[in-house]
């Protein structure tokens, strides 16, 4: 397939599960797909990969700060030279995303960084063991988020 | 009597003195660097460079190490092992940071998962700057620690900060 | 009363202090008898907070910054890096830059693969092949050296373009030096492929098939020595290797001795890709002019780094730091590999299986000061003090 086809493949599946999903393309190897609901997002990721669009290549998490009040994530997929990102919200508080384990092993160790990093909650990730910060981390404190401040750390 | 003695221990120590500057083990510990130094200190053994020509051995075991070769600014996580490597190594020993990450922090200091330097968490003996050291640098380094194991008024560096590590904190 | 005894489980502890790892990590194995039956990774070790520390720099601060992520690939990270921001600005480097930056990629994946042939020859227990692999990989350094004056953090890329130019000496060093280590990489391959001792530890060992290598992720040689056709610089080509392609070196065996076969393999390519660019270097400026603030916008760059694909995401608020720079490194994708494809081993086999897929936990000063405690003539200076002297020292230089 080359990337035209990807593209028109990948936006199939978006558009069949819900018409009214927003995609862009802000270059033209870029397919951007806001994903407005996060019951949706399963489904989706499960479509790309039947259709072998699967290959995850990251998950990225970005806090928007306490005024906003809101988390972004991104899901990065890179079949070929296209990249197809799957875009998230979620709130900073009591934050919550379905665990895709199930569907590709491989995001377990991004979703682990998603849970201890930004302090997002992966539903059905059987863990909750750091796997970057150290043992001794206190308990709530996400160092990717914006309002975190390394004082509280003491040497 | 007593000076027979003194001149028993005398020889021993310089014997003792002469095994360890003659056949140093070291080991090799990386506390969260860059990999930069590793490799350098590995291609310090290999053919080109042959630290091993001046009886320097890497060990794998702290229990037989002479002298401790740490990269890397100390993370959060690598401070509790590198305590704990330090108090398994046996007296007299002897740390080597090497590169400007186990110096200061260099590029990672403030950084919230980095002590900032090895002497931050164990005593250090000498200091081996570059990011990362040549390996020249490296067995510049070690022969100037050697030779201050040779030197008469030498106090070696765990008296130094005495009380810093208590080994009964520290399962060994 | 419970009679029913629990089967005995012994976890082995490997790492983070282990001869077999230059890096730490840290792996525990239940083993029953000698074969694996659980493997559990823990990270961390090495884990220094870039992310967050990249935010809190500014976008030149961070260009050394993110060349510190790991000391064997550091001009692939700064390259994802420079090329990112590029896209973000709309600045597109020159073609001799480009050349130049492609080259230098080529001439640290030669210097990588050589590594890690060596480090894994090590854990086969066959320190001869250690010995000579390293040997040989000094002349790599020495044309690295010589280009760019740095052993290891080359510092080949500036935002907008590269450092240094290459002169006539220089190509016919880096000529002379590739003949050499083609020759050798001859022998070495030949070694990997009829060596019984050898092929005893890498034969069958480790095999991962198609289907897993793509539903694990698994990405550059690794995911190459299972079948799996995925190379950036093939699928979406960066920087000059639109103009001067790679083929893409497969093995359907998926086992260690593919993954032998597959780097050695690789390294004709850079080879030959290295000779084409030093045939045909395109003439002209070094550097593109780069605003100082980037404007605000988000940009993907793959690349693919010696160990595989390697994935920088950056959004920038169109201030002079970025908002979010997110680091994807190959090893985290090949990882899920390695403690999957443990299980079923011998506990003997698994650091074979570990260095298979090349792991990295991580990615001029020559004077040596050493403290005594009965030295009276030494001057301690505190971080301000060094950094103010530093200061001072480089204004009475410019008087």
């Amino acid at each position: 397939m080359n990337s035209e086809e990807i593209i028109t493949v990948a936006t199939g599946v978006v558009k069949s599960w819900d018409w009214a999903t927003e995609t862009s393309r802000p270059l033209p190897k870029q397919l951007d797909v806001k994903v407005k609901l996060i019951k949706e997002l399963v489904p989706i990721i499960v479509g790309l990969r039947v259709k072998r669009l699967g290959y995850l290549a990251a998950i990225t998490g970005i806090d928007l700060g306490p005024e906003v009040g809101e988390m972004d994530v991104l899901y990065q997929f890179c079949p070929g030279d296209v990249v197809i990102t799957l875009r998230v919200r979620v709130p900073r508080q009591e934050a919550m995303l379905p665990s895709l384990c199930e569907i590709i092993p491989s995001a377990e160790v991004f979703e682990r960084e998603l849970q201890e990093m930004f302090g997002i909650q992966m539903l059905g990730l059987h863990t909750t063991e750091h796997l970057y910060l150290p043992d001794d981390w206190p308990d709530g404190v996400y160092p990717m988020r914006k309002d975190f401040d390394p004082q509280i750390l003491s040497h | 009597m007593k000076s027979h003695q003194n001149f028993g221990q005398q020889l021993l120590k310089s014997l003792k003195d002469w095994a360890r500057v003659s056949s140093p083990w070291v080991l090799h510990f990386n506390t969260g660097s860059c990999n930069g130094c590793d490799i350098e200190i590995l291609a310090t053994l290999t053919p080109r460079y042959d630290l091993e020509r001046l009886g320097v051995k890497l060990q794998a075991s702290p229990r037989q190490a002479d002298i401790l070769l740490c990269t890397g600014p100390v993370t959060r996580q690598a401070r509790e092992r590198l305590v704990r490597i330090y108090a398994q190594m046996p007296e007299p020993k002897y740390v080597v940071a090497i590169g400007s990450c186990a110096i200061s922090g260099g590029v990672f200091r403030g950084c919230y998962n980095v002590m900032d330097g090895i002497d931050q968490v164990i005593p250090v003996s000498a200091y081996i700057p570059g990011c990362p050291p040549r390996p020249e640098a490296v067995i510049d380094g070690l022969v100037k620690v050697l030779a201050s194991i040779h030197s008469p008024g030498h106090k070696i560096p765990s008296d130094i900060l005495e009380g810093a590590l208590d080994p009964e904190k520290v399962a060994a | 009363m419970n009679t029913k005894q629990e089967p005995q489980r012994f976890v082995i502890p490997i790492g983070p202090q282990h001869p077999a790892l230059k890096e730490p990590g840290n792996f525990q194995f239940t083993v029953d008898g000698e074969i694996v039956t659980k493997a559990i990774v823990r990270l961390g070790y090495a884990h220094r907070g870039i992310e967050k520390a990249a935010e809190e720099r500014t976008w030149i601060q961070d260009l050394y910054l993110i060349e510190r992520v790991c000391g064997i690939c550091s001009h692939i990270h700064a390259l994802a890096y420079c090329l990112a921001v590029e896209q973000l600005a709309h600045v597109e480097a020159p073609p001799r830059a480009q050349a130049i930056r492609v080259l230098v990629a080529e001439l640290e994946r030669i210097h990588s693969h050589f590594l890690w042939m060596g480090v894994s020859g090590h854990e086969a227990g066959f320190d001869t092949f250690f010995m000579y692999s390293w040997r040989d990989r000094e002349r790599v350094m020495n044309i690295l050296e010589k280009l760019t004056g740095n052993r290891v953090n080359y510092s080949a890329n500036v935002l907008g373009g590269v450092k240094f130019d290459l002169d006539q000496e220089q190509i016919a060093s880096i000529r002379g030096g590739i003949d050499f280590l083609e020759e050798r990489t001859r022998h070495y391959l030949d070694v990997v492929a009829t060596d019984f001792m050898f092929l005893q530890r890498t034969r069958g060992i480790g095999v991962m098939s198609r289907a897993q290598a793509e539903i694990m992720g698994a990405v550059g040689p690794t995911a190459r020595a299972s079948n799996v056709a995925r190379d950036v610089r093939k699928d979406a080509p960066y920087a000059a290797y639109k103009e001067y392609p790679v083929d893409i070196i497969l093995d359907e065996r998926g086992d260690l001795e593919a993954r032998f076969e597959v780097r050695l393999k690789e390294l004709f390519e850079s080879f030959h890709l290295i000779r084409k660019i030093l045939d045909t270097l395109p003439g002209g400026e070094l550097t593109a002019r780069m605003p100082r603030k980037v404007p605000a916008g988000e940009a993907v760059m793959r690349v693919e780094a010696p160990r595989g694909e390697l994935l920088y995401f950056i959004r920038s608020n169109g201030s002079d730091k970025p908002e979010r720079l997110k680091i994807r490194t190959p090893t985290i994708c090949n990882l899920t590999s390695v403690v999957k494809l443990a299980i079923g081993h011998q506990l003997a086999d698994v650091p074979m299986i570990l260095a298979g897929i090349d792991p990295c936990f991580s990615c001029n000063d020559r004077s040596v000061q050493i403290r005594t405690s009965n030295d009276p003539d030494g001057r301690m200076l505190s971080w301000d003090e060094l950094r103010q002297h530093g200061i001072d020292f480089y204004k009475r230089l410019e008087k």
